[in-house]
């Protein structure tokens, strides 16, 4: 799991291929599959689309965000799972299932999922 | 009629401090690939999954066996958690084998872990948990006042500790996965060692490792075409008792006693001292080998330190203790009574390497948890019962 966390620090979205050829984001170290380690890695593009959403209107203290976002499972473009994290979307009118994202990366990064700050819409794709 | 239960496979990881290279996936994972190996067989022949670990507090991870499916590769198969404390590796390998004996799977995998670096044991032990008795003073200043105990009632002298602590130490060096290696010992040098919780000084204590052990069990129709050595499971015994209660023994609890007597009777063995060849007993703390040694029946009680005194528990002894370097060389809590098991196993099955004792034909695991109340033991020997 290492390779995932640096490359979150060097700001690239790794995730691994399983034998049935899906890719997986957040990695599985492990084939769902086969049970097999993994070790083929590739790199994603920091652009995905939303799969399902909920609207924090009271952001929680070490939440991602201090204003209201939504929580979204996001499935990176060529990713076969999606994973969980925030969406600036600004109001809960703006975010649909289906919008489109792009990761917005923290400032200092140190090798955690929280080096992808939050994700941000997509202008004019949603 | 209960139906015959080999080892044919053991694994184990490296131990450490910290095994930062691996996450807890990964560190199950490798000793459950030299398991594999070692009984040279794939992980699509196994047809059942047993797994124990420590209480969740002790990583930090809350029932991990539901994310290690896949590290397992449990897809389609059963997976069984079992949870008894410290001795869940003893009694995790004792679930797995009764698979076997009663018939239900062939050829079990089981596997005892923990990643103690992930978590503080000391303070998970010492945090009050609703309903239980608070320790506050992790495992050493619960035991202490037990340790004082046998002092006081065995007249052992000061000493005794620390001949064990060096002991333990020198063997693990002959134990390539143990985690401490440490072959400077000397008993002198052992006596000046910090005192922590008195009368268990530094030197007397377990460390907080990483690590996992993993054993292939089989019935007796595949191990009988299963080609290299096997450890024949020839008895098995567990038995508890509450922490607290008025009148408890507590430097020989009645529970452990119970457990010893019944797997010798089971095994048919009416002198342990005599007819065991090598035993791994659980001691986090080394006055507990001459306390279990006593509590297990191998030495009339009070006589235990004598023992130890005289060298009888070591390798060229004539009742060797924990060749490995025992628990007092590493201790992943939740594996460390798998690895008791697993190395009693080792042993007959002449795969010990370096620390084998020659010819050793039977041997005994034994773990305990809690508050010296879960006591599980088996029997193993390389000749069917």
């Amino acid at each position: 799991m290492s390779r995932f966390f640096l490359s979150l620090q060097e700001g690239r979205l790794e995730g691994t291929k399983g034998s049935d050829g899906r890719v997986y984001f957040p990695p599985a170290e492990f084939d769902p599959v086969t049970g097999e380690q993994l070790h083929e890695w590739v790199t994603l593009p920091e652009t995905g689309t939303v799969v399902t959403w909920s609207w924090q209107s009271e952001p929680q203290p070490n939440q991602p965000l201090e204003h209201p976002f939504a929580w979204a499972l996001i499935t990176l473009d060529g990713a076969a799972v999606p994973m969980l994290h925030a969406v600036d979307a600004g109001d809960m009118a703006r975010i649909r299932t289906g919008s489109r994202v792009k990761v917005r990366w923290a400032a200092e990064r140190s090798g955690g999922v929280r080096d992808i700050a939050c994700f941000d819409l997509l202008e004019g794709a949603s | 009629m209960a139906d015959l239960c080999a080892v044919v496979g053991v694994g184990q990881t490296k131990h450490a401090s910290c095994r930062a290279d691996v996450s807890i996936a990964g560190l199950v994972r490798e000793a459950v690939d030299r398991a594999l190996a070692d009984a040279n067989i794939g992980i699509d022949d196994v047809d059942a999954i047993v797994i124990g670990k420590a209480p969740d507090p002790l990583e930090g991870v809350a029932m991990p066996e539901l994310w290690l499916a896949d590290a397992l590769a449990a897809h389609g198969k059963p997976v069984f958690r079992v949870h008894t404390a410290g001795s869940v590796g003893g009694s995790t390998a004792i679930v797995a084998a009764q698979h076997v004996m009663a018939g239900i799977h062939g050829t079990v995998l089981t596997i005892g872990f923990e990643k103690q670096s992930d978590g503080n044991a000391m303070w998970a032990l010492s945090v009050p948990i609703p309903f239980g008795m608070p320790v506050h003073a992790g495992a050493g200043g619960y035991f202490s006042p037990i340790v004082r105990g046998y002092i006081k009632r065995s007249g052992a002298p000061s000493h005794i500790g620390a001949m064990v602590a060096v002991k333990d130490r020198t063997n693990a060096c002959k134990n390539p996965y143990a985690h401490l290696h440490e072959p400077d010992w000397t008993l002198e040098k052992a006596l000046e060692s910090p005192m922590m919780w008195d009368p268990i000084r530094f030197v007397e204590t377990c460390p907080s490792s990483d690590g996992a052990m993993a054993l292939v069990l089989m019935s007796e129709e595949r191990a009988d075409k299963h080609p290299g050595p096997k450890a024949w499971v020839h008895a098995t015994a567990m038995r508890s008792e509450p922490t607290a209660f008025a009148g408890r023994e507590q430097v020989s609890p009645r529970a452990g006693e119970m457990c010893a007597e019944d797997l010798w009777r089971k095994g048919g063995i009416t002198n342990p001292a005599k007819e065991i060849d090598v035993a791994e007993i659980y001691v986090p703390f080394a006055w507990f080998e001459p306390m279990w040694l006593e509590n297990l029946g191998f030495a009339p009680r009070n006589e235990g330190w004598r023992w130890v005194e005289d060298g009888v528990t070591d390798i060229g002894g004539s009742l060797p203790i924990n060749p490995s370097g025992g628990v007092m060389s590493t201790n992943p809590i939740g594996a460390s009574g798998m690895l008791r098991f697993g190395e009693a196993a080792m042993q007959v099955m002449g795969k010990a390497g370096e620390h084998q004792i020659d010819g050793a034909r039977k041997a005994v695991g034994h773990a305990y948890g809690g508050g010296s109340q879960f006591f599980a033991m088996w029997l193993v020997s390389s000749g069917k019962p």
